[in-house]
This record gives C-alpha cells, structure tokens and sequence, in this order.
C-alpha cells in the first residue's frame, strides 16, 4: 500500500508582515515631512490596520490541506469578524485616549494600507514543501 | 447630532452585510473547487486569501470613517 505524504505549506505571516512593515514605514516616513505629529499619527494607522490583519493571517493559514476546507472556511469567517471589530475597537480607543492626533494622516494611512495591502498580498506565495 | 449616528449605524450596518454576503460566496467557492480538485488546495487557500483582502478593503475604510463619524464629528 502506498504511503501518501501530506504536504505543509509555510505559514507566510513572517513574509506578509515584512512587506506590509515596510509599507507602514514608508507612508509614515512620507507624513514625517508634514509633522511629527502625522508622523506617528500615520503609524498608529498603520498599526490599526496591521494588528487585526496579523490576527486574520493568523486564523486564515492555522489550517492547512483539502481534508480541512470546512475548518479553513469557518476559520475565515470568524477571523474576519474579529478583525472587524479589533479595527472599530482600536480606532475607538485612538479617538478616545490619544490626544493630539492628526486625524487626515491617520485615516489616509490607513485607507492607503487597506488598498495596497490587497494588491501587496499577491506577493506572498507559500512554499510547498514536504 | 443624531443624524451622525444613524449615518455611521448605515456605514458598519451595509459594511458588515456586504461583507457577509461576499464571505459566504467566497468559502462557498473554496469548499466547491477544492472538493473539485483537492490538489490544488493549498493555491486555492491562498486565492481565497487574497480576494479576501479585495473584499473587505472598503468596509474596514467604512469602519474607519464610521469611528470617525461617532467618536470625533459627534464626540
């Protein structure tokens, strides 16, 4: 009988957070010319896109292999929600406690990482390996 | 005042339904081709991960906004 081997994929968190790391540094260097208010207004931004997507790479990749669909398919579901509510939580708690803030560098930032940060995700490929 | 509210209320309520109406199609289209040809799951995860980030990149602008709405315009 043969033996079937399964296949594990590298989990691309590492590489996904290196390239979005260094988009958030470039756009905050960018609003660094504005202020340094901007400048961590900017990153804060950043982050609050960063934090909740690390969580949902997290979620997403936990499970692996066409035997674990349906728990791939739940675990979607469930890390979008709580992205969601992480990114209105922590723009709430920005809103709330950080005071001044340059609220145009904030949202623009965070505008920019959402949309480039779709297109940046092409450029991660898991690699197969046995 | 209060028409800030409901605005954002109409922001995160159309955001979060959109959201789940293109969820549903997108895991709905992952369990079929990958029950089609189980080879191929690994791409086919990634695929769904990227469309993923397509999807939801303007309910989390909306989210952002609506935050903005209650937490600043309003606040």
């Amino acid at each position: 009988m043969a033996t079937t081997r399964t296949r594990f994929i590298a989990l691309p968190l590492v590489r996904w957070l290196i390239v979005e790391f260094s988009l958030l540094m470039i756009l905050s260097v960018l609003w660094l010319l504005e202020s340094r208010l901007a400048f961590y207004s900017a990153f804060i931004g950043g982050l609050i896109f960063l934090v909740p997507n690390t969580y949902f790479v997290h979620r997403v990749f936990r499970y692996q292999g066409a035997r674990k669909t349906h728990l791939i398919v739940s675990s979607l579901f469930r890390a979008e929600s709580i992205k969601l509510a992480l990114t209105a939580v922590f723009f709430a708690a920005v809103f709330i406690l950080m005071e001044p803030v340059h609220v145009p560098a904030l949202l623009i930032t965070f505008a920019v990482m959402v949309v480039m940060g779709a297109f940046l995700r092409v450029l991660v490929h898991p690699r197969p390996r046995r | 005042m209060e028409i800030v509210f409901i605005a954002a209320a109409i922001i995160l309520g159309s955001g979060a339904l959109a959201t789940g109406i293109g969820f549903a199609l997108l895991g709905g289209k992952l369990l079929e081709s990958t029950a089609r040809q189980p080879e191929l799951a690994a791409q086919l995860q990634t695929k769904t991960f990227i469309m993923a980030g397509l999807l939801d990149a303007v309910p989390m602008i909306g989210v952002g906004i609506a935050m903005y709405l209650i937490f600043v315009v309003a606040g």
